[in-house]
Order: C-alpha cells, then structure tokens, then sequence
C-alpha cells in the first residue's frame, strides 16, 4: 500500500507554525482577520490528518518512520530527528486537528471583543503545532521537546487575561506543577539514553528492546523509568498527586479549556503511557501503580466534583476524573479501552466545555447557583449539552457509554477491586453531571439577565462535536472489536459482558435519579443545609490539598529561602568582611608601631628576635 | 586568505581604533562617541564572524597561530643551577602567541557579539560618555585577548586589563552604592589574580622550559617560558624532568593537586562557586545594566574557560580525583542559587542568584569528563551568555522607565509595554531551559553527561530544574502579569536601539535552541581531543 500521505505528514505541524509565524509578524494590525489565518491553516492540517487517517485505515500496519535529521550529537553519539506515522498517531492527529478546528471556529466568535485576538490565535496555533509535533515524534527526547512547548501554550493561555491575580496564578501553578511531572520523564529520559543499545530513544527501539527483552538491565530499573515516565505524564494528565493544577487552568479562555485542558494536552500523558507501553508491561510493579493511582484519581476527582459550584472547574473535575479511567484502563492493560476512551472523551468533553463556554458567553457568570432557565432560551447549546452529559455519564448508545464500558468489562475480568472503584467514580460522574444540567439549566433564570443562542460559529461546532459525541462509539463496542484490531494489530476477541453492561447502566441511571431528585425545584434550601455537613466541606475545599501543599511545600522552600538568604548575607559574607576587617586592623597596629621611638623599635626587634628563637626551639622539640 | 593575516590580533585590538578615535572627539559629543563605539563593536564582530567562517571544523589543534618573541631575560645561572649543570645558560623568554580553538570560538563570538549588544543598550549611559567608551572597548580588548592568549603571562595580563576598566566602569556610573562595590569587586579579583599568578609561576617554573641546543660559541640555554603548548608537552611526557624523581624539578603528584586547587580557586572567585559569590551580586545591582551584559554575560564566562583551559587540559587527572567535588559544588551552586533567587525582591538580584545557579551547571558539565558533559558546560556559557545579557538588557529598559526594577513596586506590565514584556518572557523561558531556546541544550547535554558518571548527583542536580521555573515565573510574572500601577500606564514602548539587540539576542539564543550543529560542530574535535587527552 502506498505511503503518499504519510510521507508529507511531517507538514500537518507546520502549517499552524505558519500561522503562528505570521499572527506573531503581524501583531495588532491583524485584529480582524487573524482568525481566518489560524482556521485557514489549522484546516490544511485536519485535510492533511484525514487524507493520513484514510491511508491507514486501508493500509498496512507497518509504521512509517523519517529520522535522519541529525539534530545534536557529542562524541560518536548522535540524536536524530524525524516523525513517525502509525495508527495511533494517525488517530491522535485527526482528534487533535479535528477539535482544534472546531476551537479556532468557535473561538472566533468568542474572542471577537478581545483586543489581544491576534496574540490569542497565535498561541492556539502555537499550541497546534505543539501538540502535533509531540503526536508525530519519533523519540522520546523529540516528545518531550514537544511536551514542554504544549506545556508552555497551557501557561500562556491559562494567563491569557494576565491582569487577573487569579489567572496569573493559574498559569504560574500549572506550569510548576507539570515541571515536576517533567522531570520525572527527563530523569526517565536520562535513563533510557544509558541502558538502551547505542543510546537509542527511538519509539521504535524501545518497542524493540522491551517487547523482546533484548537487552540487559535489571527488572527494578525498568520499574523505575516506567514509573518515572508515568510521574510525567502524571504531570501532565492531571493524576493525583499533581491534578492541582488543572482546575485552576479554568483560569482561561473557555475555548482553550476545551482544546488544551479537556481533548488534546492532558490526553498526552494517557498517550505517553501507550507510547511507551512495552516498558510499562515490562514491569508489572510499574502496571499496578498506573492502574491504582489511575483508578484513585477517578473516583477522588468524581467525588470532588460534586460539591463545586463553578461551572467549568465541574467539567474540570470530571477531566481529571475521566483520564484517571484511562490511566486505570492502560494500567490492567486494556490498551485498547485506555485509547479508545481518551478517543471518545475528546470530543464529548470538548462539547461540553465548549457547551459551557456558550452559557458563560450568555451570561457572563460561572457560578451555577446564579444561573438556571437556560434550557428555555439556549435550545442548541441545551440539546447538545444534554446529549454530551449522557455520553459522559454513560448512557448508552452515546459514545461514552461503549468506551467506559469497554474499561469496566476488562477490570470485571482483571482486579475487581478496581471495578468497583470505577463503577463508584461512574455513579459519581452521573450525579455531578445531573446536578450540574440542573442547577444551570433548568428551573428558573437566577441570572438577571435573559441569555440569548450564541452564534452560528459557536454552535455549529458544538453540533458537529455532538454528532461525534453520539457515534464515535460504534467503533469499538462489544460487538465489533475493529479498532482493537487496527490500533494493536492483534485480533481482539469479542467482549461482551452483559452483568458489566447492566449494572454499569443501572449505576448511571441511578446517579441520574438520585440527582434530579436532590437538586430539585427546592435546590436552593437544600443547598443551605448541604454547606453545613462537613463531609460537604471537606469536598468543596477539594480535600484541602491545595492548602495541604502550600502548607508542606511553598511555605517550607520560602522559609528555607529566607534562612539561607540570612546565612549569605550574614555568615558567608560576614567571613570576608572579617578577614577584611583583620588585614585593615593589622595594618593599623603595623602602623602605630612605626612611630619613630627608637625604643618602640627596639621592643619589636626583641619580640620578634625571643618568636625566632622560640620557633627555632620549637621545631627541634615537634 | 585568512592565513596571511594576523586574524587574532585583528580581532582582539580591533576596538583600539574605536579608542584612537574616540580620543580625537569632544566629550560633549555624545552622539557621534556613541556611534563610534557601536560601529566598532560591529567591526569586530565582523572579524569575528570572518574567523568562524574560516575555522575549520575538522581540526583539534590550535589554528591561525601568532608568534612573536617579546623579551628574552637571562637569568643568573650559578644561583639557579643545579649542582653539576653549571654550564648551561638560563633565560626567561616571553612570547607573544596567540591561537584559536574550539573552546575559544565560541567564546570569543559571543563576546563579540555580547559587546555590540551591550554597547547599543549603554544609550542610558548620562555622563562622561567618552570615558565611558573608550574604558569600555578596552575591557573588550581584554577579554577577547583572554580567549586567544597561549602564553599564561600574556593570559594573565589580558585578565587583569579586564579589572581595571570595569573598576572605573562600576565605580563611576553605577548606582548608590558603586563605589563600595567596585572596591569588593577589585579586591576579590585580586585575590583571585594573586592566587593565579602564583599557580602560573610555579607552572614556569617546573614544566615550562625547554633546552636549546648551543654552538660551539654559546653553550645550552636552558630556557623558562610560559607558552601553555610547553608546559603541555612537559607535563604530559613522562620522560621530562618535570616527572623525573630526583630532580630539581620534579612536579610530584601533591605539587599537581595543589595547583589544580589555587586555579580551582582563583576561577572560583570569577565563576563564581559558592562561596565566593558575594562579590559579584553588589556588581550585579550597583553596576550599570549594559555592564552586568558585559560582566555576567562575559566576565563569569572567562572563570569557566580558565579552569577548562588550565585547570582541566594541564591536569586532567588532578581534575577527575576532583570530579567529584565539582559536581558537588556544581550542585550546591544550583541549588542554593535557585533557592535565594525565590525570595529575592529585587529583580537584579534574583538574576544575580539565577547566574549562580546556571554557573552550577557549567561545573556539572565539567564534572561529568565526557563528551556529552563538556559539551554542556561550553554550551552553557554562550546560552547563558546570551540569556544573561537579553535580561539585563531588559532590565536596563525597564528601570529607565520605572526607576526601579524591586518585584513589590513593579506589575503588570504586560499592558503598558507588550513588546519589552513578551522578550521578558522569552527570556524568562530560555533561563528556565525551555525546548527550542539555547538552555535546554546545555541543560540537557551536561545532565545526560553527568548522568553516565554520577547518577545520584546527577538526580539530585534535575531539582534544580523545578526550582528554576518557581523563580523565574515568580519574577517574570511579577513585572509583567497582574494589574497595572497607576503610575506606569503611559509608557513608552521600545526604541528601535533597544528593539534591535533584544531581537538578535532572541535570534541567536532560538538559532542555538533550535539548531544546535551551529555552535557545536567547530567545538566538537576540540572536546573530543581533551577527553581523549583525560583518557575519558
């Protein structure tokens, strides 16, 4: 089969670098038309993307590779660069150019008010590239060139309105927070580059080594890079300890939330793990803590979510809840579960961020218990946002439904622990997302103001997205196991659980129930009485670890700062003032000896005369 | 054609025309001195750009030679003579040579190219401008001069040419208290030159005489010199007398580790290693924003290629015994660097620190004794060469229009000045070794270095990593996010003479981030011969 398209792949990044290049020359000036150029070129690369996806899907297997770009080498070692094209990464390239699309469209109508529009699309197309250059690397020194830069696009457009304290925060947190994450990959980096043959970082070659065990290295070593590279993408996807940061990042533009911190960046750890996965199967150690901290970080984040009343900081939440659910799927080793829900979740969650960015542009509030009444006024918004809720909460046929249900099956039959933990965190997500609908769309309008439809470039993405959100499922249900197939190249078995099935709508239904029910018509009573159950607290203060970390680590490291800052200026320097002090000292008494008395003289002479004789003696006895 | 001409000295006493002309100018003429200077910053970074173009890649050695015997001393030689030897002649001989390697390539481009830089952002510079000039090509002299030197006295005095001229360049224009920080500055140099000069004359010496085959009219002439390619040869051939037990002469094992420590020390004091920093954070606030460019842009960088050119190449293993403690002391710098960085209110100090900090990297490079690891060290003087000096550049446009640059004071500056801001930013992320931009390479390259040889160091070293991020945000966001003071709403946005170096030092620190062959390629044999050399 013919390669055609996957040979020029490498120009899917470049042409939002283009639009980046030229948004960036042309600054201001280019207010009204700075969208066509970054939806212009953002276009070119989804046609590009699709025409890639289409020869994957009718071709081989086989990946296609380019590296011979010889980009740094010291002594005969030479790193190389190039791009790779599997079915992965062709997945991940029409997710990432499809949703950006949709955001470059969306954002249009959004930003249209904002006089840094220009600077806003130039850091969208930046954070294109980025994230496409990181899905088409072909080593992990590549990747995580590419990791940083989407990492410094996430800071950039969290401080987008950088006058706000709180947005400046946000941006500085979350990319603190993922550095740490960072490092964990370099130290992984660092490693791989000494252990593996002729300091190979070649995706290619660690498939390689690891899947045969080619190479000679001691098990616990592997457990540490695969455990340093999930600390990364730990970073990165929001998993607890180090999800701090993405509920902040709401800080944002609602269109970027939907882009970077909902369907494409935070994915990328999810994707970092299937990248490397052979090392992380190589350490069953490694698997267990992939598949438990995955597994913690959906139910704590689920649980988290029902108590808040921001609007986005909700659906943030619930990302950080659903990539726990992928990390958990990779870590039992549902490969396919683990992509095949990051594929559905990216366009669902972006419907409803993008939902959400709709209402907020209506009403100019966040806070759901001041809105309310939106279902009568905003119909497209409302039935889109509707039908992303089902698939989030796992309603079938949506999209959700299939992909939750393909990582609940493979934890019914691996660790029923896990599947608990998931079933619970899968009633919780059907609870919040019920709360959520109703307190900010039904009942009456608490707003003040009556919300108006956005526009038909906002809500036509929101349809599109919608319509995906309801079939992106039927590629991979219990019946038809093709994308299994297509991703893995194995043949995968047919899958069909009826009890998982059943009891995983059943949950949903409940949580659906139970929700409608607590957040009736009188949710403001009930409301009141909520905030003063401390279990109540203890979630609405989100586990106070926000508090818990200011309180062990910020205030520590700043204390530590101010004592050492004392010991420079005081003791360190204190020394040299000393000596200074001595020789200025000595030279003064030097001084007053020669004061032109013979007899001062002579004493001198006799001190220094009796110290010779002393030392003379001195050294016959030591 | 470059052969023919004496490309060196060229470059190293191009910026005296500069001077000869300013001398001939009134002082009140501002304009036409300022231009002088910039037209001769750019002509020698024209020669400049001429030698790297002429280099070649492929060679290890020495190239475009200059050697000119200067002065020939001779010495008394039944004083001196050991006994039986007594018919032999002495002298002292100095020469003036001059050579050009991997190593000085990069080091001498970027001070080329830094000076230009500094010498376009000195229009803030209100007083004395002539003075100012002509005292400020001559430091360029000096540290060119420093770079080309073979010959360790006519090192050390290119060294010293550089404290003058920076003395008066602190202590007259610098801020409220320049004049006690030009006096800490001199006196810790002077320590460290005084530490120097006895290290290189016992150098000479020992291992710095070669003989000279007599005639039958004069006799052999055993002569003393201090042409590092001597002492090289002597100290390296087990066969001289320098290694033969039961001469005179002999440089014993001890003798070695005690030299490698005073220039240890004496580039210490100028890199700086904890805990000889104190110094340069009074030059960092009180001297003018153009000299810090210079000074940590430049300066620092000459204690680095000091102990890589005479610490390490003269005693390879000297310096492996101490691998060890420099990886350690490389740590501590980056660490305690980064931490004092984080609670520092003025912003010209948490750059200060920060300098500290990535000079920590440099000696982690250095520690590592490989490829990788020297590679990084050298890597990281010219990116924190470039870095140091777009910051302080930035620095300088930002206190002429605010009157300070205290963290407390200053906010929000995204608004009234974007584009000084946005470079802020850019500066900012290349400090923190962002992807793409000159400091991830070095970063990367001496942790991977460091990383064959001490893994654990090595790891603790990546912390640092984070803590560069939580300061440099914390600085950077200060003055640039968060609301506007009053005060600073009607601001002028940059000047063409500011825009223009901050965009070529942009250029230059993305160019080096992103393609990275242009600065390695000529250091390449050159590191790879010095490690040969260490048997690493």
């Amino acid at each position: 089969m013919e390669t055609v398209f996957s040979q020029i792949a490498w120009l899917i990044p470049l042409f939002p670098l283009i639009a980046f290049i030229i948004l960036i020359a042309i600054g201001k000036q280019g207010n009204k038309w700075s969208s066509y150029i970054s939806i212009g070129f953002t276009l070119l690369s989804f046609i590009l993307a699709f025409l890639v996806l289409i020869e994957r899907l009718n071709g081989t297997m086989d990946a296609y590779t380019w590296n011979e770009f010889d980009w740094l080498s010291f002594g005969d070692i030479s790193i190389k660069l190039g791009f790779e094209i599997n079915n992965l990464n062709a997945m991940m390239l029409i997710v990432v150019t499809l949703v950006s699309l949709l955001v470059n469209l969306y954002s249009k109508a959004y930003m249209k008010d904002d006089a840094r529009i220009t600077v806003f699309f130039s850091y969208i197309s930046l954070f294109t590239f980025s994230m496409l250059g990181l899905v088409i690397s072909v080593n992990l020194l590549e990747l995580y060139i590419f990791w940083e830069l989407v990492g410094v696009c996430s800071f950039l457009l969290i401080g987008f309105w950088y006058e706000k304290e709180s947005a400046k925060a946000a941006a500085k947190k979350a990319f603190i927070v993922t550095r740490i994450g960072d490092v964990g990959l370099f130290i992984a980096i660092l490693l791989l580059f000494w252990y593996m043959p002729n300091h190979s970082l070649d995706f290619t070659d660690i498939h390689n080594a690891f899947s045969t065990n080619s190479i000679p290295i001691e098990a616990w070593v592997v457990t540490l890079i695969a455990i340093l590279i999930f600390v990364g993408a730990m970073g990165k996807s929001g998993q607890f300890p180090l999800h701090t940061w993405l509920p902040d990042a709401m800080e944002g533009p609602t269109p970027i939330s939907a882009l970077i911190h909902a369907a494409t960046m935070v994915a990328a750890g999810v994707y970092l793990v299937a990248r490397t996965y052979d090392i992380f199967l190589a350490s069953s150690i490694a698997m267990e803590v992939v598949a438990y901290v995955g597994g913690f970080t959906a139910i704590f984040a689920a649980t988290i979510a029902i108590a808040q009343n921001d609007f986005k900081r909700i659906l943030a939440y619930s990302t950080v809840s659903q990539l726990g659910y992928m990390m958990l799927a990779l870590g039992i080793g549902a490969y396919t579960a683990g992509i095949f829900h990051l594929f559905t979740h990216a366009f669902f969650k972006a419907l409803l961020f993008l939902g959400a960015g709709s209402v907020i542009h209506a009403l100019h509030k966040q806070d759901i218990r001041e809105m309310g009444g939106i279902w009568k006024s905003m119909k497209v918004t409302s039935w889109t946002f509707v039908i992303g809720a089902l698939a989030l909460s796992g309603i079938p046929p949506f999209s959700g439904f299939w992909s939750k249900e393909a990582i609940l099956t493979e934890a019914y039959i691996d660790n029923k622990f896990l599947f608990i933990i998931g079933i619970t965190a899968a009633f919780f997500t059907a609870f919040y997302m019920t709360r959520l609908f109703k307190l900010a769309f039904m009942g009456d309008s608490r707003a003040g103001n009556a919300p108006k439809e956005s526009p038909f470039v906002m809500t036509l993405p929101l349809i599109v997205l919608c319509v995906l959100a309801i079939i992106a499922g039927f590629v991979f249900t219990p019946w038809t196991s093709w994308l299994g197939e297509w991703l893995t190249g194995d043949v995968v078995e047919e899958h069909t659980n009826w009890i998982v099935m059943i009891i995983s709508i059943i949950v949903a239904l409940a949580g659906i129930v139970l929700g409608w029910i607590m957040f009736g018509e009188q949710s403001k009573s009930s409301q009141s009485h909520n905030t003063r159950n401390w279990a109540y607290k203890l979630l609405e203060n989100r586990y106070y670890i926000d508090e818990l970390y200011h309180w062990i680590i910020v205030k520590p490291l700043r204390g530590l700062g101010l004592l050492l800052n004392a010991i420079d200026r005081f003791i360190v320097d204190g020394i040299v003032k000393l000596t200074a002090n001595i020789m200025l000292g000595t030279g003064r008494v030097g001084t007053s000896v020669q004061n032109g008395q013979v007899q001062t003289y002579g004493l001198v002479t006799l001190i220094g005369f009796i110290i010779i004789i002393a030392a003379m003696l001195g050294r016959r006895y030591f | 054609m470059l052969e023919h001409l004496p490309i060196l000295s060229l470059i190293t006493f191009s910026p005296l025309i500069g001077i000869l002309i300013l001398l001939f100018i009134p002082g009140q003429k501002g304009k036409a001195i300022r231009w002088v200077a910039i037209a001769t910053t750019i002509l020698t970074l024209l020669f400049s750009a001429w030698l790297y173009i002429g280099f070649d890649n492929s060679s290890s050695g020495m190239q475009f030679n200059e050697e000119v015997k200067f002065l020939e001393i001779p010495l008394n030689s039944e004083l001196i003579a050991p006994p039986g030897t007594a018919s032999i002649d002495y002298a002292y001989e100095f020469k003036y040579i001059m050579g050009v390697d991997g190593l000085s390539l990069a080091l001498v481009f970027l001070t080329a190219f830094v000076s230009l830089m500094a010498a376009l952002a000195s229009v803030y510079i209100k007083k004395r401008w002539k003075t100012f000039y002509i005292l400020f090509l001559l430091l360029e002299i000096g540290i060119l001069g420093v770079f080309f030197a073979r010959d360790l006295i006519l090192f050390f005095i290119f060294f010293e040419i550089t404290l003058i001229p920076m003395f008066f360049l602190i202590g007259i224009w610098g801020f409220n208290d320049r004049e006690r920080a030009a006096n800490k500055f001199i006196i810790y140099n002077g320590v460290g030159s005084a530490i120097m000069l006895i290290a290189i004359l016992i150098l000479i010496n020992t291992a710095g005489f070669y003989y000279v085959e007599g005639s039958e009219l004069v006799g052999d002439i055993l002569r003393y010199t201090s042409d590092t390619s001597v002492i090289t040869d002597n100290l390296f051939d087990p066969q001289s007398i320098v290694n033969l037990e039961g001469t005179i002469f002999h440089l014993n094992d001890v003798m070695k580790s005690f030299i490698f420590i005073m220039l240890l020390i004496a580039f210490g004091i100028k890199l700086p290693i904890f805990p000889f920093h104190t110094w340069m954070l009074k030059v960092h606030i009180e001297a003018p924003p153009s000299i810090v460019m210079i000074h940590s842009g430049l300066l620092l960088k000459m204690g680095a290629y000091g102990l890589i050119r005479f610490g390490v190449i003269l005693f390879p293993e000297q310096a492996k015994e101490w691998a060890f403690v420099l990886a350690i002391l490389g740590i501590i710098n980056i660490l305690y660097g980064a931490i004092l960085a984080f609670v520092q209110n003025e912003f010209r100090l948490i750059l200060a620190y920060s300098s500290i900090s990535h000079m920590g990297i440099v000696l982690l490079g250095i520690a590592a004794f490989n490829e990788a690891g020297m590679q990084g060290a050298i890597y990281q003087l010219v990116s924190h060469g470039l870095i140091s000096a777009l910051m302080f550049l930035i620095v300088g446009s930002i206190y002429e229009r605010t009157q300070t640059t205290q963290l407390d004071e200053l906010g929000g500056l995204a608004k009234s000045i974007p584009f000084i801001s946005g470079i802020l930013l850019i500066a900012g992320m290349a400090s923190l070794g962002l992807p793409g931009l000159s400091g991830f390479i070095s970063e990367f390259l001496a942790f991977v270095g460091l990383f064959e040889t001490m893994p654990v160091v090595t790891v603790v070293g990546t912390l640092g990593i984070v803590l560069t991020a939580v300061y440099v945000l914390r600085g950077v966001l200060k003055i640039t996010f968060g609301s506007l003071p009053v005060q600073y709403t009607k601001m002028n946005e940059a000047r063409l003479i500011e825009a223009v170096p901050m965009i070529a030092l942009v250029t230059f620190i993305l160019l080096l981030g992103i393609y990275p062959a242009v600065l390695i390629d000529p250091m390449q044999e050159t590191i790879l011969s010095i490690i040969t050399k260490m048997g690493g």
